[in-house]
C-alpha cells in the first residue's frame, strides 16, 4: 500500500528531475526509488490490511507478488540506456517516470479487492505501456506497434468493462467477496444468465493483457516493434500483474462456478501452448522468438490458474520469477549483441548475429545460455523448477481433467528446447568475426546477479519457496 | 404518478433490459466499427462507442443499487476513456507524421 | 432511488433531440429553397474572392494547437471528480466535522497534484506560443 502511494510521488518527482542540467542521477535516482518502494512494501509482512473502504487488500500474497514486479522494474531500469542515440530529442525522466506510474497500476491489479480498482489499474498499465512502446519516435516500426497496442489493447478494455458492467449488472457490486458470496451462495432464482456472460467478457479482457491465443495476435509485432528494454518490461510485469489479478478475480469471486471456467481456461491453455511454441520455431529474429516464447509461458501459468489447486499461487509466483530473471537476461544481452552490427539502422536481431559470442564475450554467452536453459525448463535451473511446480498443480487437479493438457504442455517443453538452444548453438559452436563488446559495470553486475539467481534457485527453489 | 405527457401515455416503468438492449446495440455497434473500418481515428470513435455502452449499462444498473457504485464506477471510465483517447490521439499523430496516412492497411512496415 | 421511471419521463429528452435535429434540418432547407440560385463558372468556384484558389483548405497547422486541445480535455475531464464530491460534501458536515475536513483536505490534495501536472506542463514550455 505504501508502495503504491510512494511510486506515484517518486514518479512526479522523477518528471521534475528531468528539469535539471544533468541526466546522470536520474539512473541511480529511478533506482533509489524503486528500492525504497521495495523496502516500504516488506513493511506489511505477515499483516492483513484492508484499505480505502474495500478497495484494496494487502497480504503475503500481495507483498510477493508486488516483489517480484518490482525487482524486475529494478533489473530492467538497471540495463536501461540513453533511449536512443539522439541527445536532444530523447526524454529519459519521462520514461522512467511512465515506468514508475505502470508499475502503480500493476501493483494495484495485485491487490484489488474492488473491480473498479482493477479496472484504473489495468488502464494505468496499458496507457502507460502504449506510450513506451511508441517512446523511439524515429521508429517506424515502434510507432507501428504503438498504434497497433493501443489500438488492440482499448479494444480489450472495451470488451473487459462491458463484461464488468454485466456481473454488476447480476450481483450489484464490484467487491469481489460480494460476488464470491453471490456466486457461491447461491441465490434463490438462480444465477443470472448476466453473469456468465460477464465472466466470458472478463476473461477475454484479461488473456488478451497477458497474450494468450487465441487473443496474442498483437503481441509478436507489438513486442517486436517496441524498444527492446521496454519489450522485456512489458514481458515480464504485465505477465506476473496480469496473472496475479487472473488468480485473484477467479479464485476470489468465481470459485462457486469453477465448472464454466476451468474448461474455457483450459481450452485457452491447450491453444496457447500450441500457437507460442510451434510459431517460435519459423521465427529468424530472436526478439520476435521471444515474443512467442512470451506467449507459449502465458500457456504454462495458465495451467496453474486452470488447475486452481492450494498451490496454485506459488506456482504462479514460482513461475513468475523464473520466467521474469530469465527473459530480462536474454532481453539484455540482446540488446547488446544485436546493436553492435545495425542493418540499416536497426539493431540486428537475427540468430546469426549470436554466432561466436562465446568467444568473444564469454560472460554474455553463458549469461544468455543460462537463460535459455531455464526458459526451456531444463533441470538446475529456476525455469525447471516453475515448470515443476506447474504441473504437478495440474497432477493434484486430477488427470481426468488435466490429463490432455499435461500431455500438450510437456511435448511443447521439447519443441521449446529446440528454439531455445538455436540461440546457444549459434553463440557457442558458430564462427563469428565481430569484435568484442563493451560493457558497463552495473550492466555486468546484473548480468552476473540474474544468471546467479537463475542458478541458485535452481539449486535450491526451497529457499525462496519457504516465503510462498 | 400523474402522466403529463398524452403523448407517451404509458404507465408502466421502463423495464431494465431496454436499456440493456440498447446499451448491447451500441458495443456491438462500435465492435463492428473496430473489426470493419481501417481509418485509425475511425476505430478509435468505435472503442469509445464499445465504453460508452458499457456505460450506460452501469448507469442503468445502479438504478437498483442504493449505493449508485455504478454511477461512481461511471464516472472513473468517462475520466480513463478521456485519458487514454489523449494519448491515442498523440500516437495517431505520431503515425501520421511517419506514414502520411493512418490507414491501418498501409501502416504495416513490419511484414516487409 | 427512484427506480421507477416512465416512459413519459424522458419525454423532454425526445423534445430535445427533435428540436436540435429539427433546427438542423429545417435550416438547412430554408437556406436551400429561399436564397435565389445563380450559376456561373465564378460563383460556383471555390474561395471566390478575386484571388485565384491556391493549394486545398487541409494546410499543415501547428502541433502547439493540437497539444493545448489534448491538455484542455485532459484537465477539463478531471472536474468530473468534484460533482460527486460536491454534492455529498454538506451531508458529510452534518454528519460530522472531522471526516468532512478530512475529505475536504483530500480534495485539496488531489487539485494540488492536478497543478503539480499544470506546473510540469508550463516548465516544459508547452504553453509557450513564442518559440
Amino acid at each position: 500500500m505504501l508502495s503504491i502511494i510512494s511510486l506515484s510521488l517518486f514518479g512526479i518527482l522523477n518528471l521534475f528531475l528531468g528539469f535539471l542540467k544533468s541526466r546522470r542521477v536520474l539512473l541511480p535516482a529511478t533506482l533509489l526509488f524503486i528500492a525504497l518502494a521495495f523496502a516500504a512494501n516488506l513493511l506489511d509482512w505477515n499483516h492483513q490490511y484492508v484499505y480505502f473502504r474495500d478497495m484494496l487488500r494487502t497480504n503475503n500474497l500481495f507483498i510477493n507478488f508486488s516483489s517480484i514486479i518490482l525487482l524486475t522494474t529494478f533489473l530492467t531500469v538497471a540495463i536501461s540506456r540513453s533511449f536512443g542515440t539522439d541527445e536532444e530529442h530523447t526524454h529519459p525522466a519521462e520514461y522512467y517516470a511512465i515506468m514508475l506510474f505502470s508499475v502503480v497500476g500493476a501493483l494495484m491489479m495485485v491487490g484489488f479487492e474492488n473491480l473498479i480498482m482493477l479496472f484504473i489499474g489495468l488502464e494505468i498499465l496499458s496507457v502507460s505501456l502504449y506510450v513506451l512502446t511508441g517512446s523511439d519516435k524515429r521508429s517506424l516500426r515502434s510507432n507501428e506497434a504503438a498504434l497497433k497496442y493501443f489500438l488492440m489493447g482499448s479494444f480489450a478494455t472495451g470488451i473487459f468493462l462491458f463484461g464488468i458492467a454485466l456481473v454488476y449488472g447480476a450481483t450489484g457490486s464490484f467487491n469481489l467477496s460480494a460476488i464470491g458470496s453471490y456466486v457461491s451462495g447461491g441465490p434463490t432464482t438462480g444465477i443470472s444468465p448476466l453473469l456468465y456472460v460477464g465472466l466470458l467478457f472478463i476473461l477475454a479482457g484479461m488473456l488478451f493483457k497477458v497474450s494468450a491465443a487465441p487473443f496474442h495476435f498483437w503481441t509478436p509485432d507489438v513486442y517486436d516493434g517496441a524498444p527492446t528494454l521496454f519489450t522485456a518490461f512489458m514481458s515480464t510485469v504485465v505477465k506476473t500483474a496480469g496473472f496475479a489479478a487472473l488468480y485473484r478475480l477467479l479464485t476470489v469471486s468465481f470459485t462457486g462456478v469453477y465448472g464454466l471456467w476451468w474448461q474455457v481456461l483450459t481450452g485457452v491453455t491447450v491453444l496457447t501452448l500450441l500457437v507460442g511454441n510451434i510459431t517460435a520455431v519459423y521465427q529468424s529474429s530472436v526478439k520476435r522468438m521471444l515474443a512467442y516464447s512470451s506467449v507459449s509461458h502465458a500457456g504454462y501459468l495458465l495451467i496453474a490458474v486452470a488447475a486452481k489447486t492450494p498451490q496454485s499461487p506459488s506456482a504462479i509466483l514460482f513461475y513468475s520469477l523464473a520466467y521474469s530473471i530469465a527473459t530480462i537476461t536474454g532481453f539484455a544481452v540482446l540488446i547488446l549483441v544485436a546493436e553492435q552490427k545495425p542493418i540499416e539502422g536497426r539493431p540486428d536481431e537475427r540468430y546469426e548475429a549470436f554466432n561466436g559470442l562465446a568467444k568473444r564475450n564469454p560472460l554474455l554467452a553463458f549469461s544468455l545460455a543460462v537463460s535459455m536453459v531455464s526458459l526451456a525448463g531444463i533441470p538446475l535451473t529456476a525455469g525447471f523448477w516453475g515448470k515443476f511446480f506447474v504441473f504437478s498443480t495440474a497432477v493434484d487437479r486430477g488427470m481426468t481433467n488435466m490429463g490432455m493438457v499435461l500431455v500438450v504442455a510437456v511435448l511443447m517443453s521439447v519443441v521449446g528446447v529446440y528454439y531455445y538452444f538455436r540461440v546457444i548453438i549459434a553463440s557457442y559452436l558458430k564462427t563469428g568475426d565481430s569484435e568484442p563488446i563493451g560493457i558497463r559495470p552495473l550492466y555486468r553486475f546484473i548480468l552476473v546477479l540474474t544468471t546467479a539467481l537463475t542458478i541458485g534457485l535452481g539449486l535450491f527453489p526451497d529457499v525462496v519457496r519457504q516465503l510462498f | 404518478m400523474p402522466v403529463f405527457y398524452p403523448l407517451l401515455a404509458v404507465n408502466s416503468a421502463i423495464p431494465l433490459s431496454y436499456f440493456v438492449l440498447a446499451s448491447a446495440a451500441l458495443f456491438s455497434i462500435g465492435l463492428g466499427v473496430v473489426v470493419v473500418k481501417r481509418n485509425a481515428i475511425v476505430v478509435l470513435m468505435g472503442v469509445e462507442l464499445m465504453l460508452n455502452a458499457a456505460n450506460l449499462n452501469l448507469v442503468a444498473f445502479s438504478r437498483y443499487d442504493p449505493d449508485l457504485k455504478g454511477q461512481m464506477f461511471g464516472l472513473f471510465v468517462i475520466v480513463v476513456a478521456a485519458a487514454e483517447a489523449v494519448v491515442a490521439l498523440a500516437i495517431v499523430l505520431l503515425v501520421y507524421r511517419r506514414f502520411q496516412t493512418v490507414d491501418l492497411d498501409e501502416v504495416n512496415e513490419m511484414k516487409r | 432511488m427512484n427506480t421507477n421511471y416512465l416512459p413519459s419521463d424522458y419525454l423532454p429528452i425526445v423534445v430535445q433531440l427533435l428540436a436540435a435535429l429539427g433546427f438542423i434540418v429545417g435550416s438547412m432547407l430554408v437556406s436551400h429553397n429561399i436564397g435565389p440560385k445563380r450559376h456561373s463558372k465564378k460563383k460556383d468556384d471555390p474561395f471566390e474572392c478575386g484571388i485565384p484558389t491556391e493549394g486545398d483548405a487541409r494546410t499543415p497547422i501547428s502541433v502547439k494547437y493540437f497539444l493545448v486541445a489534448i491538455l484542455f480535455v485532459l484537465f477539463d475531464v478531471e472536474i468530473i471528480f468534484l460533482y460527486p464530491w460536491a454534492v455529498n460534501f454538506l451531508d458529510w458536515m452534518k454528519e460530522s466535522r472531522e471526516m468532512a475536513i478530512a475529505i475536504f483536505v483530500e480534495m485539496i490534495l488531489f487539485m494540488g497534484l492536478l497543478l503539480v501536472g499544470f506546473y510540469y506542463i508550463i516548465r516544459k514550455g508547452v504553453l509557450n506560443w513564442n518559440q
